[in-house]
């Protein structure tokens, strides 16, 4: 069976761990979708794809450095397995021909459920660190949302018309 | 587990995501449906080339291709004729067969009683989203009566299949549900029904964002989805399975409906029991035209 | 004295006539005798009309025969319902059922005045001396022995054996029997001696089993470890040898749910690694073409009998044709050539079956084995066959170097890529139909489409340059001609012996290989040839249209093609080549003698 995370018992490095694994699902899943675009020719949610793949890892990797720095080369023993779509956006999220508007939402989504999960955690943390480090990484997500807003508030307004008036017929295979 | 069975964790879910790029429309569910095998064949931790994987055709059959395993994507509706065959033929893989509620239930709808019967040890994913999306959203076996589609200008004029019930009443092993809507469910529901020692079928509400209906959208699925372990259904009762199985349509459960408690042996055990039987004091190939000599 | 008899039997199937054949065939091959058995039966499961056809020879027999020698009748409607299977001739003697009341200058048999024509009381003798009529057959085996010498000791032992496990009682009952058909033979002596020489071999060891046995023994020693099938006459033996021996082998059978499923899952076991097979007839056929194509455009080695029967549709089940050469070659769409072979008899079913399994193992594609009801269910003597002289290939599997980055559908110089199978490591790859690049991932390129049929149609050119799948006799220079092949080809070498005697110039073609026609080969034979005959039961001539579609055929060269249940007789082609002798003559006669 999948394991479970037991929010309980979950130590500082586990918590780093976690972090780590959380921002490396992201990471891929924003790959996925950027591919999924470029497949789909839509090439500018496609580049913000992308560039939202290049966040996630820059954040993971300072979350890796920071647990390399604290625990060296202890083995985890959180895994992937514990980690289902945290702040990784839901498959649902991408459409082909898709706006960078929408994209941008599908993101700002994403950063709203990852947050949820933090403050849904946040009462079961026992250790006090894990509990710093839970808040901290709330926090970033309500940056996060921050950032994406900003970007979405430099489009230019919204037509109005959706881009599926417009486009082909999907094709038989 | 059988002994062949590597340690769990020697390999992550991405070990089984091949290099092919899905054909898929994004939003499609089948992302979903294949990210959930590749999480539960990590889970199982067989290697990817201990793994057969066959599909039919459709939309959700080109998903053999997206995973590293040894992948067959055959024809229209034969998915499990091929399966049974790789099976019988080397009973040491891990076979999945997979395709749509059209392949399965449509054209291929003859097969899956007969592996049931069998209970050849083979998990069958059904992709199920209700309409023909390959071909651009025809009717199909599983579309609810009044449906209106290309071929159903007018409204469909015939009852959907019940999956559930149909796989239920044949006697299937273990049947589950699963959706896109709860990956971490649908991951630890595919792999109970690789692990299940026998005929597994899993049908995963699956839907199609370009064809499909608003109803059956991630949004609406939520809306009438509910957890079978939440509701305390005992998966060992299989009539209590097969009434939650009518509200196939209404509601949408989630997690195992049946699991047989005490499996019985598989086809593919009974054929090794026979081969190690039969063996024994057998005439050398090369001397087996001595059975027509006449004296 | 004769050196060969062909005996035709009929009765009702409650008259046991086919057991009768089967025992005087054993008894024969017990004596040294070659022969050759076939069955004829009417729709019914139980109580139909049946037929057997036995021939008994001392040298090797090509087929079933032509016009009886002896005739059994136990009734009248029954036996006339085989019409053109059991030809009654000037030469024939006739031996039918005194009780049917028929007197003996006055049977049913229309413009024949038969050898000699003998009324016996066989079912009052079964009754007084067995105390049923049942033990008819029994009589008739003693009238058989008594008149024409075979099987005298050996049929009674043949039946001692199968009735002493039931009764002491039933044994002295069948010999009480028997002994009063020879009394009744040796009382009423035939006009001239019919005796059959005694066979020079006599205690060597001989096979005697059908082309259905034949084809699943030879799939197991080629290694066969799968086959996926559904029960269908004339087909169904095979699948019924295969599941009594294959899993002592390490193999499986499944019998499938429907045809589809029976291709299905041998093709299924062929992605596995194993050697597969399904076996059926032409309603099956026309159900497994879909996965036909699917296992050309996948490259997977299958081996799949088409038993022949008289179509379209249901057709004739339990008659032979050999309609099915269109099916069998052009089948299933697309563009895809799949090796077509056929047996002429149950003897070289054998090799048949072990070259269809090296073809698709070594060219890694299906091919079909066209057999047909009359080599399927012929029961024939055989010398045995040393199967250390054959070969068997396996497919070419991918090692070493193959497996760094390896590509399932590699283009090789051969066309030939190495295949893998699920459990190997790093073999892993998709297999599909949908047309895909070298390394099985799926594609819609039209300039890949062309390559990669131009590597699934060209990697089967080899097979068109073995002559060694051609059967040519006769003078290679003669300008008369013969081509024929499944079981009409045994009819034909008999009518090439029987002309050849008569002093015609003349020339036979058996191709074992029907699928891709090998051009070459036919232009070579053909080249002498001014009048020919391409042999066929089918009543497209589907064999000469395919020739005629690959070839440009000798202008003399004509079809003599009916439809099946209607056999050919070696007489009748004789006959027919005397005519082409003498159309041939007579244009030659007109060129010497200009008219003025």
């Amino acid at each position: 069976m999948a394991a479970r995370i037991d929010f309980a018992s979950l130590s500082l490095m586990d918590a780093l761990d976690l972090a780590v694994l959380i921002e490396d699902e992201a990471k891929e899943r924003y790959e996925e979708f950027a591919a999924q675009m470029d497949q789909h020719r839509t090439p500018d949610a496609a580049k913000f794809f992308r560039l939202m793949a290049v966040n996630e890892a820059k954040h993971g990797q300072e979350l890796a450095d920071r647990r390399s720095q604290l625990f060296g080369g202890v083995t985890p023993t959180v895994t992937r397995a514990m980690v289902f779509e945290v702040e990784a956006p839901d498959y649902d999220q991408a459409r082909a021909f898709m706006s960078p508007r929408q994209a941008m939402k599908a993101a700002l989504a994403s950063e709203v459920k990852a947050h949820a999960f933090f403050v849904a955690a946040l009462p079961s943390l026992k250790d006090a660190k894990v509990r710093a480090l839970f808040e901290e990484l709330r926090d970033e997500e309500v940056q996060h949302q921050a950032l994406v807003k900003a970007e979405l508030a430099k489009l230019p307004p919204d037509s109005g018309l959706s881009d599926d008036d417009f486009v082909d017929e999907p094709t038989a295979q | 587990m059988s002994a062949t069975m590597t340690t769990p964790g020697e390999f992550q879910a991405k070990d089984y995501k091949s290099d092919l790029k899905p054909i898929w429309c994004p939003g499609c569910g089948d992302y979903s449906v294949v990210q959930g095998i590749y999480r539960a064949l990590a889970a199982v931790g067989r290697p990817p080339h201990e793994v057969a994987f066959i599909s039919g055709i459709g939309c959700s059959s080109r998903i053999p291709g997206y995973t590293t395993a040894y992948g067959f994507n055959t024809v229209h509706g034969r998915a499990l004729p091929i399966a049974q065959g790789i099976k019988l033929a080397n009973p040491d893989l891990l076979v999945l067969a997979a395709g749509g509620d059209g392949d399965g239930f449509s054209i291929g709808g003859g097969h899956i009683a007969h592996l049931i019967r069998r209970n050849i040890d083979i998990t069958y994913i059904v992709m199920d989203n209700q309409i023909y999306g390959l071909t651009k959203g025809q009717l199909s076996p599983t579309s609810q009566k009044g449906r209106t589609t290309c071929t159903s200008p007018y409204g469909s004029l015939e009852n959907p299949v019940n999956p559930l019930l149909y796989v239920l009443a044949y006697g299937a092993g273990f049947v589950a549900q699963a959706s896109p809507t709860d990956l971490a469910g649908m991951a630890a529901t595919l792999e109970e029904a690789i692990r299940y020692p026998g005929f597994a079928f899993v049908n995963v509400q699956s839907p199609c964002v370009t064809y499909g209906e608003e109803a059956q959208q991630i949004k609406g699925l939520k809306a009438i989805s509910e957890s079978l372990s939440a509701i305390g259904h005992d998966p060992a009762d299989r009539l209590a399975a097969m009434d939650l199985a009518q509200h196939y349509g209404e509601k949408l459960h989630l997690g195992v409906f049946y699991k047989n408690p005490e499996p019985p042996p598989t086809y593919d055990a009974l054929i090794r029991e026979r081969q190690a039987q039969l063996s024994q004091g057998a005439l050398p190939k090369e001397r087996i035209l001595d059975l027509f000599i006449k004296k | 004295m004769r050196k060969d008899l062909v005996f035709g039997m009929a009765g009702s199937g409650g008259d046991g006539i086919v057991s009768a054949g089967d025992s005087l065939l054993q008894a024969a091959s017990a004596e040294g005798y070659h022969g050759v058995m076939t069955k004829s039966f009417g729709s019914q499961i139980r109580g139909g009309e049946s037929s057997c056809r036995v021939r008994i020879s001392t040298d090797p027999v090509l087929n079933p025969g032509g016009n009886l020698d002896v005739a059994v009748a136990l009734n009248w409607e029954d036996f006339l319902k085989f019409g053109a299977e059991l030809p009654v001739a000037g030469t024939t003697v006739v031996i039918y059922e005194a009780a049917t009341g028929v007197p003996e200058n006055q049977i049913p048999l229309v413009g024949v005045t038969p050898l000699q024509v003998i009324a016996v009381p066989i079912a009052a003798m079964a009754k007084e001396t067995a105390g049923t009529e049942r033990a008819k057959n029994t009589v008739v085996l003693g009238l058989i022995a008594g008149w024409f010498g075979i099987g005298g000791e050996a049929v009674m032992k043949g039946i001692s054996k199968k009735l002493a496990k039931k009764s002491q009682e039933l044994v002295e009952a069948n010999q009480k029997a028997f002994d009063a058909g020879v009394a009744f033979a040796k009382s009423h002596p035939l006009k001239a001696d019919m005796t059959v020489v005694p066979s020079s071999s006599k205690g060597a060891v001989k096979l005697l089993t059908d082309g259905n046995d034949m084809c699943a023994a030879a799939a197991l020693f080629a290694g066969c470890q799968f086959f996926g099938g559904y029960p269908i006459t004339p087909s169904t033996e095979i699948m019924q040898f295969f599941t009594n021996h294959v899993w002592k082998y390490g193999g499986a059978v499944l019998q499938a749910e429907d045809e589809i499923a029976g291709i299905g899952a041998a093709v299924g076991a062929s992605f596995a690694g194993k050697k597969s097979m399904t076996a059926t007839s032409g309603p099956g056929l026309s159900l497994k073409s879909e996965m036909m194509g699917l296992a050309s455009i996948a490259e997977l080695p299958l081996v799949i009998v088409d038993v022949q029967r008289g179509g379209p549709s249901t057709g004739l089940p339990t008659k032979t044709e050999q309609s099915d050469l269109f099916a069998a070659a052009f089948s299933a769409h697309g563009d895809v050539i799949r090796p077509v072979l056929a047996p002429t008899s149950v003897a070289d079913m054998f090799r048949t079956t072990v070259e269809a399994f090296n073809i698709a193992e070594y060219y890694q594609t299906p091919v079909i084995i066209l057999s047909d009801q009359e080599i399927a269910s012929r029961k024939e003597t055989l010398d045995p066959i040393d199967t250390s002289t054959f070969k068997i290939i396996n497919r070419l599997v991918p090692a070493g170097a193959d497996l760094q980055d390896y590509k399932r559908f590699k283009q090789t110089e051969n066309h030939i890529s190495p295949i893998s199978h699920p459990g190997m490591l790093g073999g892993t790859y998709l297999a599909s139909g949908i047309e895909h690049v070298e390394s099985g991932a799926p594609t819609n390129s039209g300039s890949v489409h062309q390559r990669m049929n131009d590597k699934r149609i060209k990697k089967l050119d080899p097979l068109k340059e073995r002559k060694d799948l051609f059967e040519i006799t006769g003078n290679p220079d003669a300008p008369l001609a013969l081509v024929a092949w499944g079981s009409v080809a045994g009819v034909c070498r008999e009518a090439l012996q029987m002309a050849q005697a008569e002093g015609l110039d003349v020339k036979l073609m058996v191709p074992y290989l029907l699928y891709p026609v090998a051009e070459q080969t036919y232009r070579d034979f053909f080249a002498s040839v001014q009048k020919g005959l391409v042999v066929e039961q089918s009543h497209l001539a589907q064999t000469f249209k395919v020739l005629r579609m690959h070839l440009d055929l000798p202008k003399g060269l004509q079809s003599l093609a009916r439809s099946g249940a209607n056999p050919f007789l070696p007489g009748e082609i004789v006959a027919a080549l005397h005519h082409l002798l003498s159309e041939l003559q007579r244009s030659h006669e007109g060129k010497l003698q200009p008219q003025e």
